[in-house]
């Protein structure tokens, strides 16, 4: 793009004395709190982490300035001090997040210090994964974009950050999408102790970009008040005029170490940490003030008094602030579910004709869309003519309702999710649906991602909650072979904050996925790829199915067993039940978990309690499959209940085999069900 | 001639040598050494012919005696005025900026009106890229301390000679 001039709309000579005044005070507050934060680690008061933001007082005012509190998007990073200060947030705010009191506006102590947030400002929760942000300012971005506001998302971060991949894959995807959305990468040279020359080929890493069709690259030094805030004036100008991003480079420097867990003496000389610090922005802007005769010695002097009072009243204040209280751990895990008043326990008797599982699940879909005009949907192979996802899923959709909701994502998994992410940010009454990946076994990409938007809620002490759902094609017995047949839910079980849910019928799958559309909160939605076109999983599904959360089905009572199970092998164990039954051998129970977290145990100790065995069948892996930990909890809450030593079937430790031969060895049968029930049975 | 002056920053250690080099070349008498860190209007309007010292700071920019001076700077006229500039650089570890400074600070002093002398080859430096850049040509001399310091002395030289005609 045309180097384009950046007019001088601030100037040391024509900017008003209040607002010089402004800009010095909140200078001074800043640095004062930069340099007392290591006090309270030397002190054991907290502030364990730290990272200076000296040299970087320039952009960092410049931001915080150019944010307009409830209409832009602000995503800081953890050295964003001034940002905050000069964004609206006071001291004692600072302080609070810095020693995490309960009443810190940024996570009630729950984050790492430094991590400045104010949800209810839009300055927006963020994790430690350095630039992990980039994705969610491009799906504020999005938002802003489709509801045609005239305002900014504004992601800012160190320049180290742009080596990973998913910034590449943000700023790819704010310039394919002309979205108004403005990097500030702030660059001090290093990455803790790693020079930039270890990390780019060019010293200005904004210039990495400069082939790109829309985005705007603008250069300032970071550490000149006046040329930051014209940098980031003309960056915002120019993201909402021309909705397209601006990638603002802002060069700085790193007074002190990165952090206080690093040692800069480690690996700076003596010259860089002292010419670094003959650049200090605070030191030239108090010169500029005075050079310029805008203020006197005397004016700033009493400034610099004032802001030692303040800092001294933050200080007491935050000091006397409560701790937060660690019976309030498991609040905000979860969001809140949407409530069915209809169908409390996810079951109905209605009649008629039935319907297969990938209809009903294009139908719910379509219905939950034509409910609420706030529902977006987004993958890869979304949407093109007659194509509706990967397997036809949301097929219609797009003809129905525009290209504006229902479109295609790049290839890139993780950037699919940190845009719903970041979309859902923009207003509460959003709902985003995601095909979190082709298949489910390709969301690994979205891995950081998913782990970031699992702790939102939980970080922001329920500020945010990532109202999402990842609906993922899952499983085997297609003959796929690696990434295409195999089971995550495992792994996925691990990491708190995420509802997963696995159905197995078209009414349950139905009836799942409204409840998760409308619910707040992250929502794993995985689908048995293998039963969306088979008979065996049709059923007849009400117009207004819903499933809350948490709760099983049984699918076959009986006396003799329980089968825990889900998705696909559901109908495997279905079958080997009814085998069972036909030889009288047994009268197994089939409990259908439908949900795995949140998880009815009520339902399954109370079948144990009747059957008094128990086999535990799933297609993903025994070991280190979701199994285990429904084992385990039998085991805790249910082992008197037992006659028998509780039983696994599923796949061995090994990656599902391409060649069907291979398939067939590896995933479960029912005969294998049949015959590992069998031997409980007898046992 | 009119009368010359030398402007460079008194706090410097290799800028300060390179200038007392362009001194010795010029003629102690001939020309006036001013610091840059003292910079005023009253400096430029004294002076018609100036000889400045532009070392270029982190990834392409002026040092701040230069900066801080900027607003005033600005609003001269500076029409009547010729200046030359040079500038320490490293053109390996700062290829990519290579002596921006001294394009930095010419294209200001242009917009004031000023004439600038005291263009060299770009023949004899390795860099990717440079403000200073005009052409097959720099706006002025480029010296380069860490890679090039033996070609100091006769690169000033060259350079006063070419002045004294300029001026």
């Amino acid at each position: 793009m045309k180097d384009l001039k950046v007019p001088k709309q601030y100037t040391i000579k024509k900017t008003p004395k209040e607002t010089l005044e402004n800009w010095y005070r909140l200078m001074k507050i800043g640095r004062a709190l930069d340099e007392k934060a290591p006090n309270y680690l030397k002190q054991a008061i907290g502030w364990s982490y730290h990272a200076p933001y000296a040299g970087h007082d320039g952009i960092q005012l410049a931001i915080g300035q150019s944010f307009e509190k409830k209409k832009d998007h602000l995503y800081m990073y953890y050295r964003d001090m001034l940002t905050a200060l000069a964004g609206g947030m006071t001291s004692e705010e600072i302080i609070l997040n810095g020693i995490s009191k309960a009443t810190d506006p940024s996570s009630g102590g729950r984050h790492m210090s430094n991590h400045l947030a104010k949800p209810e400002w839009n300055m927006h929760s963020v994790s430690s994964a350095t630039g992990n942000h980039t994705l969610h300012a491009v799906g504020t971005g999005r938002a802003i974009k489709y509801y045609g506001e005239k305002a900014v998302s504004i992601s800012s971060q160190g320049e180290s950050s742009v080596s990973e991949g998913y910034v590449y894959e943000a700023i790819t995807g704010a310039d394919k999408e002309e979205l108004p959305v403005i990097f500030v990468v702030q660059d001090n040279g290093y990455g803790i102790s790693v020079p930039k020359k270890d990390q780019t080929a060019q010293r200005k890493v904004a210039n990495n970009f400069i082939g790109y069709k829309n985005l705007r690259i603008i250069h300032c030094n970071g550490k000149d008040v006046f040329d930051s805030m014209n940098a980031m004036a003309e960056a915002k100008r120019y993201a909402i005029e021309e909705s397209k991003p601006v990638l603002l480079q802002a060069n700085c420097v790193r007074m002190g170490s990165h952090s206080n867990s690093d040692d800069h003496l480690l690996y700076r000389s003596d010259a860089e940490r002292n010419y670094v610090v003959e650049y200090d922005p605070l030191a030239k802007y108090r010169r500029l003030l005075l050079r310029y005769e805008r203020f006197t010695e005397e004016e700033l002097n009493k400034i610099d008094e004032e802001v030692k009072v303040e800092i001294k009243a933050s200080h007491k204040a935050a000091m006397a602030a409560p701790d937060p209280d660690p019976a309030t751990i498991y609040d905000h895990v979860f969001s809140d579910p949407y409530v069915s008043e209809k169908y409390p326990e996810g079951l109905h008797n209605e009649e008629g004709e039935k319907t297969k599982f990938i209809t009903a699940l294009n139908e719910t879909l379509k219905a939950e869309f034509r409910n609420n005009p706030d529902t977006f949907i987004w993958g890869q192979d979304m949407a093109n003519k007659d194509k509706g996802g990967i397997f036809n899923v949301s097929k219609g959709m797009q003809a129905e309702f525009g290209e504006k909701r229902v479109f295609n994502g790049p290839i890139a998994e993780d950037f699919i999710l940190g845009t719903a992410n970041g979309m859902s940010r923009y207003h509460e009454k959003i709902r985003v649906v995601v095909e979190g990946a082709e298949f489910a076994d390709y969301f690994w990409p979205a891995m950081e991602q998913y782990v970031d938007t699992s702790h939102d809620l939980w970080r922001s002490n329920g500020k945010f909650s990532p109202n999402v759902t990842i609906r993922l094609a899952s499983g085997g017995y297609i003959g796929g072979g690696m990434y295409h047949s195999q089971n995550i839910e495992g792994s996925l079980a691990a990491i708190p904050g995420v509802r997963i849910v696995y159905p197995s019928f078209a009414d349950d799958a139905a009836g799942l996925l409204r409840t998760s559309i409308r619910s707040e909160g992250l929502t794993m939605f995985m689908e048995p790829k293998a039963l969306y076109q088979d008979p065996k999983a049709a059923t007849v599904v009400p117009d207004d199915f819903e499933v809350p959360f948490g709760k099983a089905r049984i699918r076959r009572e009986g006396s003799d067993l329980t089968i825990l199970t889900y998705g696909n092998t559901t109908h495997l164990s279905l079958d080997a039940a009814k085998k069972l039954a036909e030889e009288g051998i047994a009268d197994v129970e089939v409990i259908d978990l439908r949900s795995l977290i949140p998880l009815d145990e009520e339902t399954i100790l109370n079948s144990i309690k009747k059957t008094n065995k128990v086999l535990v069948v799933h297609e993903d892996k025994v070991f280190g499959g979701f199994g285990g930990e429904l084992s385990a909890l039998i085991n805790e809450k249910g082992f008197e209940y037992l006659d028998a030593p509780i039983k696994r079937v599923g796949s061995p430790f090994t990656p599902v085999g391409f060649n069907r031969i291979l398939e067939q060895a590896i995933l479960p049968n029912t005969q294998r069900i049949y015959t590992a029930a069998k031997e409980l049975i007898e046992y | 001639m009119s009368k010359t002056a030398i402007i460079y920053s008194y706090n410097t250690q290799k800028s300060k040598k390179v200038a007392e080099k362009v001194i010795a070349a010029f003629g102690e008498k001939e020309i006036e050494a001013v610091n840059a860190e003292e910079l005023s209007k009253d400096v430029l309007n004294k002076y018609d012919n100036f000889i400045l010292s532009a070392p270029t700071w982190f990834d392409g920019e002026l040092p701040n005696y230069w900066d801080e001076f900027l607003p005033d700077l600005e609003e001269m006229d500076l029409k009547k005025k010729k200046f030359a500039i040079f500038g320490l650089g490293d053109q390996k570890g700062y290829t990519e900026n290579f002596c921006d400074a001294i394009g930095l600070l010419a294209e200001i002093l242009e917009e004031c009106g000023a004439t600038i002398v005291g263009e060299t080859s770009v023949e004899g430096y390795t860099f990717e890229a440079s403000r200073a850049q005009r052409g097959d040509k720099f706006i002025g001399l480029p010296i380069d301390q860490e890679n090039q310091a033996r070609k100091t002395k006769q690169r000033v030289e060259d350079w006063v000679a070419q002045l004294k005609k300029e001026f």
